[in-house]
């Protein structure tokens, strides 16, 4: 069963962020060890497996671009896993240089506004995936995603990088 | 986790970390990243009149294993000829650093990234010779 179908939702890129938790409350209610203690043992172990599979589902759609990888992967697009190194000199490059010129920012400022560009970027990436999807164009799809991978990470290390300015200056 | 010597002394004090002119004829790129991870990292080989490696250097962003992993390469590279070079298994890079399972895969992503800057490097000369 795929995630979206063991929260009853519909496999889809926009999903209501209140529609997700409802769903996912009233699942895990329903799978609560809790609930299960007098229980038979084989009963008490299906309970576990479901709600380690809800807790996964959860944590995988919750996030947008987790969700939008996972979708991708449901659709056929292949996603480089743990391991896999990519060619891609263009995305590459735009890393590369991004992340020096985080790493050159030498005031919070400076790293607030690398950030927010970052995030604008991604939020303007993320809608545009709806239309990649629609028209099947796995290609782009894979492109789009593996870009929102490293914008991401940009985004985590752009925080980082902020909380140790902010130490320093104290 | 416990992380070996030789890794933490490649952290601390990476070896040959810079930049070479990308645009220079005897020099090879080598650009790969690790989407997985959001990790990024460049390798570049000069290659002397005499096909030895002469210089080296990198620059990763990524996590301790990585850096780690492409310092050390650069070290081992120089002083090679680009065929010595490209024998590089990543398995010798997370023998010698004692890379724990969950970090294998930075030295993959060193090993093709040396071997991208000598197929740069490679199609560099190619192209003079046309």
């Amino acid at each position: 069963m795929d995630h979206f179908a063991r929260l009853g939702l519909p496999a889809a890129l926009d999903l209501e962020l209140a529609s997700l938790d409802r769903a996912y409350f009233a699942l895990q209610r329903q799978w609560h060890p809790d609930r299960f203690v007098a229980k038979p043992a084989a009963e008490r172990a299906r309970a576990s497996v479901e709600a380690a599979a809800l807790n996964d589902a959860y944590r995988t759609l919750k996030d947008p671009l987790s969700r939008a990888v996972y979708l991708a992967e449901l659709s056929g697009v292949e996603m480089p896993g743990d391991g896999k190194t990519i060619d891609d000199p263009e995305l590459l490059m735009e890393a590369m240089e991004a992340r020096e010129e985080l790493h050159d920012a030498g005031s919070a400022e400076a790293v607030d506004a690398l950030a927010a560009k970052v995030r604008e970027d991604m939020k303007a990436s993320l809608n545009g995936l709806g239309s990649l999807f629609l028209a099947g164009d796995k290609p782009a799809i894979r492109k789009a995603l593996l870009r929102l991978r490293y914008l991401d990470k940009f985004a985590e290390e752009a925080r980082a990088r902020r909380m140790n300015l902010e130490r320093s200056s104290v | 986790m416990a992380y070996s010597e030789k890794l933490i002394d490649h952290y601390e004090n990476p070896r040959n970390i810079g930049s070479l002119d990308k645009s220079s004829e005897d020099v090879g790129t080598g650009l790969v990243g690790a989407p997985a991870c959001g990790d990024v990292m460049k390798l570049q080989i000069k290659v002397g009149a005499d096909g030895l490696i002469e210089d080296a250097k990198f620059k990763t962003f990524g996590c301790g294993s990585a850096i780690a992993s492409s310092s050390l390469v650069t070290e081992w590279v120089k002083g090679k000829t680009i065929d010595e070079a490209e024998t590089i298994k990543n398995t010798d890079i997370a023998k010698h650093l004692a890379l724990p399972p969950v970090k294998i895969h930075c030295s993959v992503l060193a090993e093709d990234a040396i071997k991208a800057a000598i197929a740069d490097y490679r199609a560099k000369t190619a192209k003079k010779a046309e």
